[in-house]
Order: structure tokens, then C-alpha cells, then sequence
């Protein structure tokens, strides 16, 4: 890279050798109209828009295609370049529409702008005009394949970001036609993308489709909660309703892509079964109340259950925001109760969960080496697994310790199938193989381990790699040995010099994690759960999905001396069940707050909307519950001093070592994903997302041995999960996926 | 004193009156210029702006297609669209209110629809009998349309050649 001196339209300007003369324009800000090229998908130099004149050159060049060099002048706007531009938007407009009023893309159009400028007003244009068939391409993407002009941005996007090819173009010339490949429709989990980069009315938002017109909406700066990247996006609202999420650009976060879960949940949010108002049990009936009376009943029960304090307990959802989470904390300690938790959905939430990430998401594209521990990364954090794919194009290898094959976008060299029971041995004799290979000293511990070659192999891997990454995944939280695994996998980074990243604490958790939303001294979740406590606060939990063990959960709960406040933004019959009053909040996108992302960036929000019906944002209804319990020190004005007080807190970082014992080794044990459009309530409520087929999901993996020992057959239901016997899996485990409520 | 004397005269002499009257001996013998409101009608231009109309096509089909660009350039904002997939797949609106009230009557809304579908009609004598009233919703559009489908596209057709 060289800085080289070109001159664009007289203005002298610099640049690097080697670099597109469109992508110096615009870092100048010189207007060069365009098409098919997308700063993130590379040059296909194919519809020809970009043409600018050359000094020295007889024809006109392509801006996009055409690399910088040493002195060069470049014309972007005189007559010859400007004529060329034009009869290239003459040939685009020949076969382009004129349905601008009924298209979506109406007013926010690349083709529509740019034929302002340089399409002529009248048509010489009297011939047929090009008629291509739609294709049903799934629940997001609506097509409208006579619109296109062949830019190709969809298809380089399948194939160079999303990693499955799944739009292609077939025929050739006039015939050309932009399909998908495959009858299902599009699968992958960053299609919404594609949206986004058609720069004509093609592809749409299918659940926008004919709602507004884009110059009514307001673009409201936000942050997607549903994973622990906070995507920044836009929420365009309309007359108080979220109408649609489109990506912001941030390159340190999530580039200029979104994956389809942030782009699609705010549908939930028009859901028939929010939490309008507040209801009140009162003598086994469920009623409406005024928020007067069902703030009196709440805190009147607490109170009469709870004459010192240390009965309570609280709990809260990873999707809470921080100032939330904050203010809950604050509210439990106020009581002089150490038992609140937010990790309901743990097996094992004793222990720390010792593994801090020590890499950026940026500095994730320059790795040469990446091991995953126990995730599904493409479905679950798509973003990050967006970079991790970008360095394996990079000529990055990727390894994985998995309880089953999963599909991915890219190739996993080196899968080692693990189940959860025997991860903690994996680990142990990659440790010591690792340590091994380095001559190291090894700890007692390992004395024991056998070290097998698929064990070396990995180990090879990572310290043959100059900049490699170990990532922990989410099956952590449900296996019982996670503190051992936690350490093992910071014992294997230390020893092989790899970076870690955490990618198991999901959604808001490290915000959790930041204001101290766990126990001290006093009760975990699961302990929680299982108490004799008798008054509690469940914020934003919906036991089906978020307990670890839903049906105990409840019956506990539902003890007749147990007095239940639940603060939800959407209905559900099983807390109805054991709740006493239910107070009604407000869900993403209708409360102001502030997210922290897997690097520890907090990134603070406004509401775009307001809260639906009666509900209110969470922070102020535990407000006025600590005023109303007369707990001392929430003289709060807005969330903005919750967030500042909230961050000035420094966690504790002391973590003692976990011991690496594994506990009771089950012979077969079952690891259940919620699948990703089941991880929150917003999610399971918004109805595109759920018709896709990543929200089907609903398989129950076991290989054939292990189905024999279960005396399990293709198509049984394994926990109300159909069974599919197939050899991705690992020995000795069921691997459930499944968008249904979890069963123990 | 010459100028009381002038008055004087000018009043008792009646000059005012005689002036008035010949005026009105004069226009005795002229043609009528007053017509017999509403049994009679003066001629209006095919480009009057009156009444707002939303259209069929003759297969019955409303014009309107939900674009929005009528809402978008009314400086009045009169005008209140909301939109929906029909069950056909169709962009079709689901409300269409003119606040008649908030109209200046500009024509805009006619000038920008690409369908032809809201018009301005010839009709100028309405009136309402509550408040309410001067919202007309999408049915009361389409009825003025209907009801005057023949006029409108007799005005659209003469006007025409100068579009």
C-alpha cells in the first residue's frame, strides 16, 4: 500500500495504489453513480454505471474496476462521461418498470434516484418490455424479479458474506434471470441483507410489504438486543408502530449487516399477546387492575411475606436492559436479600463463569485459527460467526469441539464430536497435549488423561497457529461441568497463547454481569427456584423457555405461600400460573436503555415507540416498587442516571480457580438448543420469523447406538421432539433443537 | 359657499337617481347575465376544481393503488392513506380520508396520482350537516365517483390535450 496523488474533477486527492478509484470518490465525497458495486461485496463491474473518462484513455472505464494509480486524472462529470452514464441508465430503464408507485422501494430506490439525475424524460422506447415469474422465496424476502437490473449484489452476497450460494443467476443476455437455486427458498440466517443491498424494488421486506411508504417513516437510531454483538440498527416507525429495522453502519460492531432475527422480531411487538394491563390474582381469579391498585397489591404482599428481607429473591431475563438490571439488583440488596440471578436457564449456575474474551470482534477477522467449544455458532451469533468466516477466507482454519456436526458456512477442518458428559475429558487431554507439545509442566490433574490423536490434532492447530481464538459456546450453560470447561478452555488458550472468546453469556448477560446481577453469598437460580422463599420478583421470564427446569420451576413457585411479581411484556398461561400480580412492561424497541456487547462496548438507546397499551418501560416500575417498598436511593429521573451509575460500578474480576471435577457422568445425557428464533419473547412472537425455516427447527439428533440404547426409531418423539437418527451426532447423547418449550 | 350652492343643486335635482336609472334603462334591452341557480348552471371549465372523487375502471375495479404520493404532496395535509396487501396481492388502501376542511383545493392530489384515481369533480355545492362530515372516507369518495364517472371522464377526455 503505497499513498498515491490522483486528481478526480480537478480536486487532487489520496489514495492507496491498488485501490478502486469509486471507493477514493467516495471517501471524498464525489458522486459516482453506481449499481453493483457494494463496498463489502467485491467488484463484478457489471452494470456498467459507473463509467468515467480517463485522461489518456479512449473509452470510458468503470469507476469500481478500474485501481488507482500515481497521477492519474480522472472526469467523473464531463460530457463524455456524463453521456456514457446516460445510455447506460437508457439501456437499464429499457427493461425496468414503471411501477414505482405501487414498488416498496418507491423513494428510498438507488435506480429510482439515480434516473432522476441522469434518465431522460421522455422514452424512445416502444417494445416489449421483460417480464420475469416470481419465485416464493420464503417468509422475509418478497421478489419482484421483473424489477431487477442484474446487479448481482444478491447473488455475491449469498457467496461471499452469507456463505451459502443460494441465488444464482441462469440464461444468459435477455434471458438472464436472478433465481434462487434451490425450491425451499432462501435458508440462510443473513437473507434480510439482501434487502438492503438490492438497489432496485427486487427483493422487499415481505412483512413490510405495502405498509408504508419510506419517506413517512422516522429513522430512529437503536440497538438489536436478541444477541451479544447489539447490532446498531434503525427502527422506522410510523404513526407509534415500529414498521421495519434496517442496518446502521458500525465497522467495529456489526459492519453494515444485521442477521435476520434483528431485522424481523419487531413484529412480535404487534403481537396479540402482549401484556396490555395489569392483572391482579385475588382469591384464585385473575382481574384487571389500575397500576395504583396492582403496585399496592405487589408491595403489600412482598411485604406480608417477607418481614426481614432475606426470603426474597429476584430473577431476570438476559434481555433486560442495563439500567433494569441495575435497578433490580439495587432493589434486592435494598431488601436485604443476596438471592437473584440471571442465569435461570444454567445447569449450573454455582460458579463464576470464569472466561472473560480477550479478543475484539474486529481483531476476530485476523485470526489464523479458531477452536469452538460447545456452539452453534451460525444460528446462534451470526454476526460474530460473519467474521469468523471472513477469516477463514482469509485462509483461517477453524476446529470444534462439538456435540454434533453442525452445517456451517464454512469448513470446519478438525470436528472433534463430543458429548456434554464427556467434554471435561476432551478438553483435559487437549490441555495436556497442548502442554505437551510446548513441554510444558503439567498440573496433577492430568496425570490421569489419556491423550488420543484427535486430541494432538487439535492441539496442533492451536500452536501452530501464530493468532488463534478459543471460543465457548452456549451448550456450556446446560452441562453441569461448566465451571471445569470454563477453566479448561482458559488453561488451553493460556498454554497455546490463543486469545478466548465467550460467546455462552448471551443477549444483555455481560450488562448482567456488569451491575453484579449474582449472588454473593445468597442463593443462585437454580437455588432460587427450588427455595422455600416466599416473595419473589421474576423480571421479563417466561419459565417454558427460560427456567432450566420448567415444570419444577413452576410447581415451586406455585406454592400457596409463595407471592410472585412478574413484570412481563407478553402473555403466558405458566405465569399466569404462579404469579400473583402480573405487571405489564415494555418490550425492545419501547424502552430506553443501554446494551454491552461481547467487546464491553455499552451502547445506550432511546425508545422509538411508545410502550404498548398500558405497560411502562421496566426500569420505571422498579423504580416506583423500590419507592413503594421504601428502599432508599432510586431518586431517578431518567435512564440516563441509571446508566451512569450503573457503569460507574466496577464488577468484581477475582475469580477462583474452578476445580476441574467432573460431576456424576450420566450415560447418555441430552444437550437442548432453543433454536434462534425461540431465545426470547419478541422472537417467538413475531410471525415471519416462525413460518421461516431456521424457526421450524425441530429435531431431536441421536446417533444409531445411542437410539438403540434409548430404544428410540426415526420419528418418535424424544421429550414432544420428533427424533431423526443420523451420524452427525456424538455417542452417548441426544441433541435436541427445537423452538418448543424446554423439558428437563 | 359657490360649493354649498353646487350640493344643493346636485341633491334636489335628483342627478344620482337619473344617473342610476339610465344605467338600468339601459341594461333593460341586454341580454340576462344571472342564471336561475340550481335549476340553471353557468358553464365551468373542464379543469374546475371542486369536489374530490376517487375512481373506478369501467371493469369496477378502484384505481387507487396506495402509492401515497397524493398524501405526500398535499400542502394541506389533508389527506390520510393507510395501506395493505389485498387478499389478491394487490397494493390497495384500507382508509382514504379527505379532511375537506384542510383542503385549499389545488388540485395537487390530481396533478400527482399516476391512475387517475382522485379527481377533482365540477360539483362545488355541498354541505355537511355535522363537523364530522367534512372528513369523507374511501366509500364516500368512491360513491361522487361513481355517481359522476360520466362527467369526470368527459372533463378528463376535453382536457386532455393540454395535459
Amino acid at each position: 500500500m503505497v499513498d498515491i496523488e490522483i486528481e478526480i474533477d480537478g480536486k487532487v486527492v489520496h489514495g492507496n495504489s491498488g485501490e478502486s478509484v469509486i471507493s477514493i470518490a467516495d471517501r471524498e465525497g464525489i458522486e459516482i453513480p453506481r449499481f453493483c458495486y457494494h463496498k463489502k461485496l467485491s467488484v463484478s463491474a457489471n452494470c456498467r454505471m459507473c463509467l468515467i473518462d480517463i485522461k489518456g484513455n479512449p473509452k470510458p472505464q468503470p469507476a469500481c474496476s478500474t485501481l488507482a494509480s500515481a497521477g492519474m486524472k480522472l472526469y467523473t462529470k464531463n460530457a463524455k462521461a456524463k453521456a456514457a452514464q446516460k445510455a447506460v441508465m437508457e439501456f437499464l430503464l429499457i427493461n425496468h418498470p414503471l411501477d414505482c408507485p405501487i414498488c416498496d422501494q418507491g423513494g428510498e430506490c438507488e435506480l429510482q434516484d439515480v434516473a432522476m439525475e441522469y434518465g431522460s424524460d421522455v422514452s424512445v422506447f416502444n417494445e416489449g418490455k421483460r417480464i420475469v415469474a416470481d419465485k416464493d422465496i420464503g417468509a422475509l424476502i418478497h421478489t419482484d424479479m421483473t424489477r431487477c437490473i442484474h446487479c448481482t449484489r444478491c447473488i455475491r452476497f449469498g457467496a461471499e458474506v452469507a456463505g451459502i450460494v443460494e441465488m444464482g443467476g441462469t440464461g444468459r443476455g435477455e434471458d438472464l434471470k436472478i433465481e434462487p437455486f434451490l425450491s425451499e427458498g432462501i435458508q440462510s440466517e443473513l437473507s434480510g441483507n439482501m434487502i438492503d443491498v438490492c438497489p432496485v424494488g427486487a427483493l422487499t421486506s415481505k412483512p413490510f410489504r405495502f405498509e408504508v411508504r419510506s419517506w413517512q417513516m422516522n429513522s430512529i437510531q437503536s440497538i438489536a438486543r436478541h444477541d451479544l454483538v447489539g447490532s446498531n440498527i434503525f427502527t422506522q416507525t410510523h404513526k407509534g408502530k415500529v414498521k421495519r429495522v434496517v442496518a446502521r453502519d458500525n465497522e467495529s460492531v456489526n459492519e453494515t449487516w444485521i442477521s435476520d432475527r434483528d431485522r424481523f422480531s419487531y413484529q412480535g411487538l404487534a403481537s396479540e399477546k402482549r401484556c396490555l394491563v395489569p392483572k391482579i390474582k385475588v382469591n384464585n381469579e385473575w382481574r384487571e387492575a389500575s397500576w395504583q391498585e396492582a403496585l399496592d397489591f405487589a408491595v403489600n404482599g412482598i411485604k406480608n411475606n417477607n418481614s426481614d428481607g432475606s426470603k426474597f429473591g429476584a430473577l431476570t431475563s438476559k434481555n433486560a436492559t442495563l439500567e433494569e438490571l441495575y435497578l433490580l439488583q439495587k432493589l434486592t440488596r435494598g431488601m436485604g436479600s443476596d438471592n437473584l440471578d440471571y442465569r435461570s436457564d444454567f445447569a449450573n449456575p454455582a460458579a463464576a463463569n470464569i472466561l472473560k474474551s480477550s479478543i475484539s470482534l474486529a481483531e476476530l477477522e485476523d485470526i489464523d485459527h479458531a477452536l469452538i467449544v460447545g456452539s452453534h455458532l451460525r444460528l446462534e451469533q451470526p454476526m460474530i460467526n460473519h467474521r469468523i468466516r471472513k477469516a477463514t477466507l482469509n485462509g483461517a482454519s477453524v476446529s470444534a469441539i462439538n456435540a454434533q456436526t453442525f452445517d456451517s458456512n464454512y469448513r470446519i477442518s478438525n470436528n472433534l464430536l463430543t458429548a456434554p458428559q464427556n467434554t471435561l475429558a476432551t478438553l483435559s487431554g487437549v490441555l495436556k497435549a497442548v502442554l505437551n507439545e510446548a513441554s510444558e509442566k503439567q498440573p496433577d490433574y492430568l496425570n490421569s488423561v489419556v491423550v488420543e490423536q484427535a486430541h494432538k490434532d487439535i492441539a496442533d492447530n492451536l500452536l501452530n497457529a501464530e493468532n488463534a481464538v478459543v471460543i465457548l459456546g452456549e451448550h456450556v450453560n446446560g452441562n453441569p461441568d461448566s465451571d471445569g470447561i470454563s477453566q479448561l478452555v482458559k488453561d488451553i488458550a493460556e498454554a497455546s497463547q490463543a486469545q478466548t472468546l465467550n460467546v455462552s453469556l448471551t443477549s444483555n448477560s455481560l450488562a448482567a454481569e456488569q451491575v453484579g446481577f449474582r449472588p454473593v453469598n445468597g442463593k443462585n437460580a437454580l437455588e432460587i427456584l427450588a427455595s422455600d422463599l416466599n416473595s419473589f420478583v421474576m423480571f421479563d421470564i417466561y419459565p417454558d423457555f427460560d427456567c432450566f427446569n420448567p415444570e419444577s420451576a413452576i410447581e415451586n413457585l406455585s406454592r400457596s405461600d409463595a407471592f410472585v411479581v412478574s413484570l412481563n411484556s407478553f402473555e403466558d398461561d405458566s405465569v399466569l400460573k404462579y404469579s400473583d400480580v402480573v405487571l405489564p412492561i415494555a418490550s425492545f424497541y419501547e424502552t430506553s436503555g443501554t446494551h454491552v456487547n461481547i467487546d464491553n462496548i455499552s451502547q445506550s438507546y432511546s425508545a422509538s415507540v411508545k410502550s404498548a397499551g398500558d405497560s411502562k418501560p421496566g426500569w420505571k416500575v422498579i423504580k416506583v416498587l423500590a419507592d413503594l417498598l421504601e428502599i432508599q436511593g432510586f431518586e431517578f429521573v431518567d435512564s440516563c442516571e441509571v446508566a451512569d451509575e450503573a457503569l460507574s460500578m466496577t464488577p468484581s474480576t477475582s475469580v477462583a480457580r474452578a476445580k476441574i471435577t467432573g460431576s456424576e457422568i450420566p450415560e447418555i445425557s441430552t444437550v437442548w438448543q432453543c433454536a434462534p428464533y425461540s431465545v426470547d419473547a419478541l422472537v417467538r412472537h413475531s410471525s415471519s420469523l416462525q413460518e421461516t425455516q431456521i424457526g421450524q427447527i425441530n429435531v431431536a439428533s441421536v446417533s444409531k447406538a445411542t437410539a438403540k440404547l434409548l430404544k428410540l426409531s426415526e420419528g418418535d418423539l424424544f421429550k414432544g421432539v420428533p427424533v431423526n437418527i443420523n451420524n452427525s451426532v456424538a455417542e452417548g447423547c441426544v441433541f435436541v433443537h427445537t423452538y418448543q418449550p424446554r423439558k428437563c | 359657499m359657490i360649493n354649498k350652492a353646487k350640493k344643493l343643486i346636485k341633491d334636489f335635482g335628483l342627478s344620482e337617481i337619473r344617473a342610476g336609472m339610465k344605467i338600468t334603462a339601459k341594461q333593460l334591452t341586454n341580454d340576462k347575465i344571472t342564471v336561475q341557480f340550481p335549476e340553471e348552471r353557468t358553464p365551468i371549465s373542464p379543469r374546475f376544481r371542486g369536489l374530490h372523487a376517487l375512481r373506478r375502471y369501467p371493469n369496477g375495479e378502484e384505481r387507487c393503488i396506495a402509492c401515497k404520493l397524493c398524501e405526500a404532496v398535499c400542502p394541506a395535509n389533508a389527506i390520510t392513506i393507510e395501506s395493505q396487501m389485498r387478499e389478491d396481492g394487490t397494493r390497495r388502501t384500507t382508509q382514504y380520508d379527505i379532511d375537506l376542511f384542510k383542503c385549499i383545493f389545488c388540485g395537487f392530489c390530481e396533478e400527482a396520482c399516476p391512475v387517475d384515481a382522485i379527481v377533482e369533480t365540477h360539483i362545488f355545492d355541498y354541505a355537511f350537516e355535522s363537523r364530522e362530515g367534512s372528513v369523507i372516507d374511501k366509500e364516500g369518495l368512491l360513491k361522487i365517483g361513481e355517481k359522476h364517472e360520466k362527467a369526470i371522464s368527459k372533463a378528463r377526455l376535453e382536457d386532455s390535450k393540454y395535459r
